[in-house]
């Protein structure tokens, strides 16, 4: 694919990105890779990680925002902090190990220490420095805005900007539903990350999360051999629909189709009479109905742009290294207080993804094959039509179109034109627009 | 606050000793224990006198070995934090 | 013969027993022969690959594989549907396997073969070439007959708490 530059007006985006179709080299070349960086991944916001992972006042783990490694800690008080893991002295990695208990980090370079609030509280042989007014300019980086939804905690790099719920928008339902199902309302994401690394675009993975059109073609190995209904929720005769939630944000809610069929859990493959436990529990914290409600409807299915997949019963989070090298995160959703149920989507989701899964393999060979594939000179574009033609509005006003169609691909692409023409400046990005029920946009 | 959550830790570490040691003095009674509640490991001190609890984690204990004489005596002092009077507060 | 010396001999006939069932079970996997590859499973059996160290509680934690028996039988059906994308086409491999050892039996299972290895990889496909290294651990067990079956396997992978590729071939 020829390289192109970053496309300096709306004119030169035209050029790059259309309502339905968008040019192969957004996926290869490194200049727009470096631009996105700038004006998505350290801009808006992006998921770093969940309260959960920080239990104990003083506790920390590593994580990232792209390529930039992040410390998320809980100081003493309880507040969760997002610091850079780059000494302000000579640039070392401070922390190194990929979780850990201690008030305070100590550099192992020189031995620089700052407090988990990233404060500097001191560097040895104080008499080479000048004084205290000094060390206040040197504590950690931070990432500067920190806010939390639902324990998902979010960081933005730039100082202002539209808050995280106005950020995250359609997708908030998302998050709401997901804590319902737990019976105390709180997650436990304790059950460790697999990395699963491909060499693709960081947006081929974010596409495919939501495509609908993919699971008979490339799930079809597992469909057949374990019995599967998953397939039949994307098939051509399913009720379930595609939706742009606003804000690059999308979803395949599978609702119709598990409404229609009307069993509870069904929408974890497995009847309520085999989680005893769980659903006493979950009765009783929200009632019979609404508890039999719950669990017909089941958990969420909803890419929350650009880095936060929130697959049902496990957590993706995208990290993108370079213009083709991405890491993929994932974990097992689990439920505070539900050993259960917690044991079995442990186990279905060790079964699903990851390196050797029985699902995510395939989906990474393909992003891997996408990339290889979009490196061909012609035809120079990806084609997002499908189901243009009947595209609608749902009751809450939002975009939606049919199970396997690609209302959520064009959404992703309409946003990231919108992120990507603000350009590289100080200017905060607006809020996406939210549709209200009458379908308008405001 | 003695109550363990369950917490899935790395088995070799889960292994280690665990069990309370109480240290009595005329003064005071405190009683010690690692605490693995976290993502690393804490003593756990608890005032067996008020149920007061403290942790402090290993790199706080490293500093309190290398402590000099009469560093603890600002803290030791009845009224640097626990016996205020109320004006005093804030 | 003396008694030390019988010993000594069952042991290294023992030795030699395990090393060619390792050897056999390694090419057979190199060379996707999937059926004979799980018929050297015991009935019951576990192939685990932790994650993020090799010490790990797999009923709390994510590991890269956590097979039962019945899930081994579905990761081979998987593979012969030839729609299990990650391996059409097959990745071409050869393993070497070293430093076999026998070990002290689990107590648990006195009557098995522990035994650990070394293991390395490659792993050439359109992807690029990857190498694997690590180390196994087997529990043999003996059926009626005293065939030597695979009862429990771990595969310690080096690095196994970093990004790790697509690793969809019978590891
Ligand atoms: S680089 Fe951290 S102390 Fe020097
Ligand atoms: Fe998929």
């Amino acid at each position: 694919m020829t390289p192109t530059t970053v496309p300096a007006d709306s004119a030169a985006w035209d050029a790059l990105i259309e309502p339905d179709r968008v040019h192969g080299s957004l996926y290869t070349d490194p200049a727009i890779f470096d631009a996105e960086m700038e004006r998505i991944w350290y801009r808006t916001w992006v998921y770093v990680g969940h309260e959960s992972e920080v239990p104990q006042p003083n506790d920390y783990v590593v994580k990232s925002i792209g390529p930039q490694p992040i410390i998320m800690s809980r100081d003493k008080q309880g507040e969760i902090h997002l610091l850079l893991n780059r000494c302000t002295h000579r640039a070392n990695l401070v922390c190194d190990a990929a979780k850990g208990n201690s008030s305070a980090f100590r550099c192992p370079y020189h031995g620089w220490t700052f407090s988990n609030t990233g404060k500097l509280l001191g560097y040895p042989f104080n008499s080479g420095y000048g004084g205290t007014e000094e060390k206040r300019n040197l504590g950690l980086g931070r990432v500067a805005r920190v806010a939390s939804y639902q324990g998902f905690v979010f960081g933005s790099f730039a100082e202002e900007g539209p808050t995280l719920e106005e950020h995250l928008g359609g997708a908030t339902d998302a998050f709401d539903r997901l804590v319902e199902l737990s019976p105390t309302g709180k997650l436990d994401i304790s059950a460790g990350w697999l990395q699963h690394e491909a060499k693709a675009n960081w947006k081929m993975l974010v596409e495919n999360e939501t495509d609908g059109y993919h699971p008979q073609f490339v799930h079809a190995s597992i469909f057949s051999v374990a019995k599967s209904g998953i397939g039949d929720l994307y098939g051509e005769k399913s009720t379930a629909v595609s939706r742009d939630l606003g804000g690059g944000h999308t979803e395949n809610d599978l609702r119709p189709e598990f409404r229609r069929i009307d069993e509870p859990m069904g929408w974890f493959g497995t009847t309520a009479d085999r989680l005893p436990e769980y659903v006493e529990h979950l009765q009783a914290a929200r009632g019979p109905e609404r508890a039999r409600e719950i669990m017909i409807d089941g958990a969420p299915h909803v890419m929350v742009y650009p880095n936060l997949f929130i697959a049902e019963i496990q957590l993706f989070v995208i990290q993108p290294l370079a213009v083709d090298r991405t890491v993929q995160h994932v974990t097992a959703i689990q439920y505070e207080g539900e050993p259960q149920l917690n044991r079995r989507m442990l186990q279905q989701t060790i079964g699903s993804v990851g390196p050797a899964g029985l699902l995510l393999a395939d989906d990474t060979e393909m992003y891997e094959r996408n990339q290889r594939g979009v490196h061909a000179r012609t035809p120079e574009w990806l084609v997002l039509k499908r189901g243009t033609h009947r595209e609608r509005r749902d009751g809450d006003g939002f975009t939606i179109g049919d199970a396997t169609d690609e209302v959520p691909q064009r959404a992703i692409w309409r946003h990231y034109r919108e992120l990507m023409e603000a350009g590289d400046g100080d200017g905060a990005v607006a809020p996406p627009a939210v549709p209200t029920a009458n379908g308008s946009v405001r | 606050m003695s109550e363990r959550r369950e917490r899935s830790l790395p088995l070799g570490e889960a292994a280690a000793g665990d069990t309370p040691v109480e240290l009595v003095s005329e003064f005071a009674a405190v009683s010690l224990v690692v605490d693995r509640d976290g993502n690393g490991p804490r003593l756990r001190i608890e005032d067996l006198k008020t149920g007061q609890v403290g942790f402090l984690d290993p790199l706080e204990l490293e500093t309190l070995a290398w402590l000099p004489e009469g560093a603890l005596h600002r803290f030791l002092d009845p009224s640097f934090h626990r016996w205020r009077e109320e004006r005093e507060r804030g | 013969m003396s008694a030390t010396a019988a010993t000594a001999t069952a042991a290294a006939e023992l030795l030699r027993e395990v090393e060619q069932f390792l050897y056999r079970e390694a090419r057979l996997a190199d060379e996707h022969e999937y059926d004979a590859w799980e018929a050297l499973w015991a009935d019951e059996a576990i192939y685990w690959v932790p994650a993020n160290g090799d010490d790990i509680d797999p009923t709390r934690q994510m590991s890269v594989i956590f097979d039962n028996r019945s899930r081994i039988s579905t990761r081979i059906k998987q593979l012969h549907t030839g729609k299990r994308h990650a391996q059409t086409p097959p990745s071409a491999l050869r393993r070497l396997i070293t430093n076999v050892e026998l070990l002290d039996p689990d107590p648990e299972h006195p009557d098995d073969v522990a035994v650990g290895s070394n293991f390395l990889v490659y792993e050439s496909r359109e992807r690029g070439v990857t190498l694997w290294a690590g180390r196994y651990e087997h529990r043999l067990t003996r059926t009626p007959e005293g065939e030597l079956r695979i009862a429990y396997k771990k595969v310690r992978i080096v690095g196994n708490d970093r990004p790790l590729h697509t690793l969809a071939f019978l590891i």
